[in-house]
């Protein structure tokens, strides 16, 4: 085998500048996948984390079975009771797995400054809890003033959109009113302990974060509409859930179980639509690759027309010539990828030490383009492509296999 | 042998048989059409030839008279339209595609009007090639080629590709590689059409001299008077037909 690898690697070299632009169509077309696919990793990773840490969605929700369905026309029915609470808090924490499990509730309503007034989008947190959640996203999108606290309970976090509107900022006052959970109006009297910035246009101007005490109080209710679990780890999230449902339904706790990706409808759309971009940039540079393979192997078929002939007539089988062509188609591809495996560091190491940031629509700040370096999906993009070129080869290989010896020799 | 006594005739029966009692190259009412378009012409028609074992064969004629036709039957490198086509005592017609491969590869050498050599291999790796199609290991095939080239005067540039090769120095190669597998059969389309008198000349006494030597059977088509004059036997033909199989030494 060496010796023909030898020679198809030869006569790759023979019309190296037909051969240099193959390699550079199927390095670039590599380099455009993988980069992207990094890309997009990274922007899962982003997403994931925006999701659990971000909106505070955690690893799982909770909710008592028909909550989804019916909680809206009849939520106290539908409400976990503080027995219930406390109960699945225990259960969650026995798990190995679980950091917290943690009562939330969503509420909406009107807001005022005194002068005027607008809708809001709360959800009520507890405090010490919602901090464990939130983790490092602090970090990344830091609170202006102090965050929820229990020793504050009329303390509330505002949406930076929201707090201008009502030109509020960290330590004005401002009146919060919504339905109770009997239908009647409640206001309470509210202190801006931060503003913070909710990371999405579409929210920014709506978004509240009470503490878990006061939305009670302001829903006049001892009941939580869900449970929020955090996980150690995010590949447990699946497994955790069915375990969870199982011993709340064995404590006599019929619940339904959410994951973090079904609830962020944010994350599931744009991941929806990014693998439909992969999938789209994957097929151009497929056909880029195939044609440009095809085109080579078959110039080289007919270039070489006279010496397939000879081959033949030396003793050289049908499937002799097919495999020599289809190792060169092989070897292309396996040139091309490695060029573009140099390409993609370099453009990633490019990324890396310049850090642009970019702003996506809908989001409110610029974020960090973040291209991941992952060797695996490097490793099954250089066998792809090998298997590609290979693949593309054949056809122009099989042709050159099928010719008329006699034909092949006289052929000028 | 004598050779003069060898025929074209019908049966080709000259008496002289192989060493497994059959003729190395057996035709019995050969014929060969090819199709242009609409039109079939015969390229061959009712050819009987026989070739015995270390003969040194010229086949001659007019362009178009259908000599390549006839190498090209003989090297089982085509298949004959009609007729009965033995080589080595193997019907040919019946043999698959790669078994004509294998009978190619093992029993007949090829030297060509250009040269056709592989212009991304060495010399030596020019001659290796009959014996890596064979599937002989690196050091077999690289000793034997070594011998060949040696044989052939080309010690010196077993490492030149062709390109860096006079075209004396090419056909030698060309007769190296045809040699290396241990052939039977020579068969050689105007080997010496491309060359200069003084290089034909060589590369004729190298065919002679091995046919005489290993006991090679050489079959070729020219015009060249020089290797017509040294040829054991000649083969006219003329429209496709045999006219005239009797030989001179």
């Amino acid at each position: 085998m060496r010796k023909w690898i030898k020679l198809a690697m030869r006569n790759i070299m023979r019309n190296k500048r037909r051969s240099f632009v193959t390699l550079i169509a199927i390095g670039v077309g590599f380099a455009a996948i993988s980069l992207f696919r990094g890309y997009v990793s990274g922007m899962y990773e982003g997403l994931e984390h925006s999701a659990i840490r971000g909106e505070g969605l955690g690893h799982l929700t909770i909710y008592k079975a028909g909550w989804l369905e019916h909680g809206k026309s009849d939520p106290e029915r539908y409400m976990f009771s503080k027995e219930e609470i406390e109960k699945i808090t225990k259960l969650a924490k026995k798990e190995d797995g679980v950091i917290l499990a943690t009562p939330q509730i969503s509420l909406t309503g009107l807001v005022s400054n005194g002068t005027n007034s607008t809708i809001f989008v709360a959800q009520g947190v507890v405090p010490q809890d919602d901090r464990t959640i939130k983790g490092s996203w602090y970090d990344f999108r830091p609170i202006k003033g102090e965050g929820l606290h229990e020793k504050m309970p009329y303390g509330v976090e505002m949406a930076q959109d929201l707090a201008k509107y009502l030109n509020l900022t960290a330590g004005k006052d401002g009146v919060v009113m919504a339905p109770t959970l009997s239908g009647q109006m409640n206001a309470m009297d509210i202190v801006v302990s931060g503003v913070y910035d909710s990371g999405s246009d579409a929210t920014n101007d709506k978004y509240m974060r009470f503490t878990f005490d006061f939305a009670q109080s302001l829903y006049d209710t001892q009941r939580a509409e869900r449970m929020v679990v955090l996980l150690k780890e995010t590949k447990n999230t699946w497994k955790m859930r069915r375990l969870l449902l199982d011993k709340l339904a064995g404590a006599g706790i019929q619940t339904e179980i959410k994951t973090w990706n079904e609830l962020s409808l944010f994350y599931s759309k744009v991941r929806g639509m990014m693998d439909m971009m992969f999938l789209f940039i994957f097929c151009i540079v497929l056909v880029i690759v195939v044609m440009s393979t095809v085109n080579t192997m078959g110039t080289a078929v007919l270039e070489r027309t006279r010496e397939i002939g000879t081959l033949r007539a030396l003793g050289l089988k049908r499937r002799g010539v097919s495999m020599l062509f289809a190792l060169e188609g092989g070897l292309l591809g396996l040139l091309g990828s490695l060029g573009g495996v140099v390409l993609h560091v370099i453009v990633w190491a490019i990324i890396r030490a310049k850090a642009p940031t970019y702003t996506p629509p809908g989001i409110s700040t610029p974020v960090p383009l973040r291209v991941d370096f992952i060797p695996g999906v490097l490793v099954v993009l250089v066998f792809c492509l090998i298997l590609l070129s290979l693949a593309a080869a054949i056809i122009p290989a099989r042709r050159a296999a099928r010719q008329n010896i006699v034909d092949a020799l006289g052929h000028v | 042998m004598s050779h003069s006594s060898t025929q074209a005739a019908a049966g080709g029966n000259d008496g002289n048989t192989g060493a497994a009692g059959h003729a190395l190259i057996e035709m019995k009412h050969i014929g060969k059409d090819y199709r242009l378009g609409e039109t079939v012409v015969h390229a061959l028609a009712g050819v009987d030839l026989s070739i015995e074992r270390r003969e040194f064969v010229a086949i001659w004629g007019p362009s178009g008279s259908g000599k390549t036709t006839l190498l090209n039957l003989m090297g089982a490198v085509d298949e004959p339209t009609e007729g009965a086509l033995s080589i080595g005592g193997r019907d040919v017609r019946s043999l698959s595609d790669n078994q004509r491969s294998e009978l190619r590869n093992e029993m007949i050498g090829f030297i060509f009007q250009g040269f056709n050599l592989v212009p991304v291999l060495s010399a030596l790796e020019n001659v290796m090639l009959p014996l890596q199609i064979k599937g002989a290991g690196y050091n077999e095939a690289k000793n034997a080629a070594l011998a060949r080239l040696q044989e052939v005067g080309l010690e010196q540039f077993v490492h030149h590709r062709p390109y860096k090769m006079s075209g004396g120095q090419q056909q030698r190669v060309a007769v190296a590689r045809a040699l290396v597998n241990k052939p039977s059969l020579v068969i050689a389309d105007e080997p010496t059409a491309n060359l200069d008198s003084e290089t034909a000349r060589a590369i004729i006494a190298l065919m002679r001299e091995l046919n005489e030597r290993d006991d090679v059977t050489f079959v070729f088509s020219t015009h060249d008077q020089r290797l017509l004059d040294r040829v054991k036997r000649l083969v006219r033909l003329e429209d496709g037909r045999i006219v005239d199989g009797g030989g001179r030494s």
